[in-house]
């Protein structure tokens, strides 16, 4: 399922419940649905999936942590990815300093047909990306990654960055502007 | 003439748009083709595994916290009480009161704290400024003149042998009795 899959917002509500009371079990039902949508929001704004992998799993734990804390657990989703984005932009900046990195994701499957010069521009551009991603600003980046997240509303990035829908939309406005002029060469 | 020219302008404005809206979803796309190739990678059991075990060491300490609490409560009490007891020691370590009634002389030893008197000694013989209480009917402070006197041939330097010192009033109290001042002042030894 990885999280692709309609779950009913009640039956998330009863899992985080359980989650809260100490239920380790219900917790990992919701990372197993949850993880693949922090993925995507952490790979894009990080870059690649190594460096995003990192972000989700400490976000994972941070948020496992502070459950008790979710005083509405109908929001679980907008408080993990706070959650998720704010440990990312943490990371951001510590990124080039890692040494050690966990290898969770080898982007590509030895076995799967990618040429090598297919291979050498998806790299080109995930290094790219990573480089231009830094250079926005905590609030451009966040706006970025979430304003395309599916089934993900502007209200709820809104609610996410802490700001309002029209700030959220002047952050995307703005980290495109950027994103176009330092990507242009592989627009 | 003017309907081209108008024709013109809105088909301009409508390429202007149209490059604008591409060059969004050029990014936006870039953006999606990233996040699209990089996930298609991911094992994704592999990262869950990853976060379940970052959750198992994550509960082990939330546990052993849990698991404490009681220890860490009658560490903080214990901690709690050395400091009241250390304050209440100290609070209460201070030199004898004495009265200082004219003609009465009195020796007084210093208990451990001798810095609670606030004395200040200038060795190894001198005089100095001593803030001393004076007695616990009259609680007030007086300040003093400090004589050191060596009996034993004068203090080593550095050593903490007992000394004598004479506190005197700073004006000079002559008993009724005609006891001399010296009669009148206070001895204390520390």
């Amino acid at each position: 399922m990885n999280g692709s899959q309609k779950v009913n917002a009640s039956d998330i509500e009863k899992l985080v419940k359980a989650g809260q009371a100490g239920d380790r079990k219900s917790f990992d039902e919701l990372v197993r649905l949850y993880q693949q949508r922090t993925m995507q929001v952490a790979v894009k704004m990080l870059g690649n999936a190594d460096e995003a992998a990192e972000a989700v799993q400490a976000g994972f734990v941070k948020a496992y942590m502070s459950i008790g804390k979710l005083k509405e657990p109908k929001r679980f989703e907008v408080w993990l990815l706070r959650i998720v984005t704010n440990t990312a932009i943490s990371q951001r900046r510590a990124a080039k300093r890692r040494a050690e990195r966990i290898k969770i994701a080898d982007c590509y499957e030895d076995n799967k047909a990618v040429s090598p010069v297919d291979k050498s521009v998806t790299e080109e551009l995930k290094e790219a990306i990573t480089t231009a991603m830094l250079k926005l600003s905590k609030k451009e980046a966040k706006a970025i990654a979430l304003f395309g997240l599916k089934d993900l509303s502007q209200g709820q990035v809104a609610r996410i960055m802490g700001c309002s829908v029209e700030a959220v939309r002047w952050h995307v406005f703005r980290a495109r502007q950027k994103l176009k002029a330092l990507l242009k060469e592989h627009l | 003439m003017a309907c081209v020219s108008r024709k013109a302008e809105v088909e301009g404005i409508a390429k202007r748009a149209s490059i604008m809206k591409e060059g969004k979803e050029k990014i936006d796309l870039l953006f999606e083709r990233n996040a699209e190739e990089q996930l298609t990678g991911v094992d994704w059991n592999e990262l869950n595994a990853a976060i379940s075990s970052r959750l198992d060491q994550a509960q082990k300490s939330k546990t052993s916290v849990r698991k404490y609490p009681t220890v860490f409560k009658i560490a903080a009490g214990i901690a709690a009480a050395a400091v009241v007891f250390i304050t209440v020691t100290v609070k209460t370590e201070k030199p004898a009161d004495v009265q200082l009634d004219k003609g009465i002389s009195a020796v007084v030893k210093f208990i451990d704290k001798k810095g609670s008197a606030s004395i200040e000694i200038k060795r190894p013989s001198g005089k100095s400024q001593v803030m001393v209480d004076i007695g616990s009917s009259q609680r007030k402070v007086a300040r003093c003149d400090v004589e050191i006197i060596d009996l034993n041939g004068g203090l080593r330097k550095g050593s903490d042998e007992a000394a004598w010192i004479i506190i005197s009033r700073p004006e000079p109290v002559l008993a009724d009795n005609g006891v001399s001042r010296y009669n009148a002042d206070l001895i204390y030894l520390f």
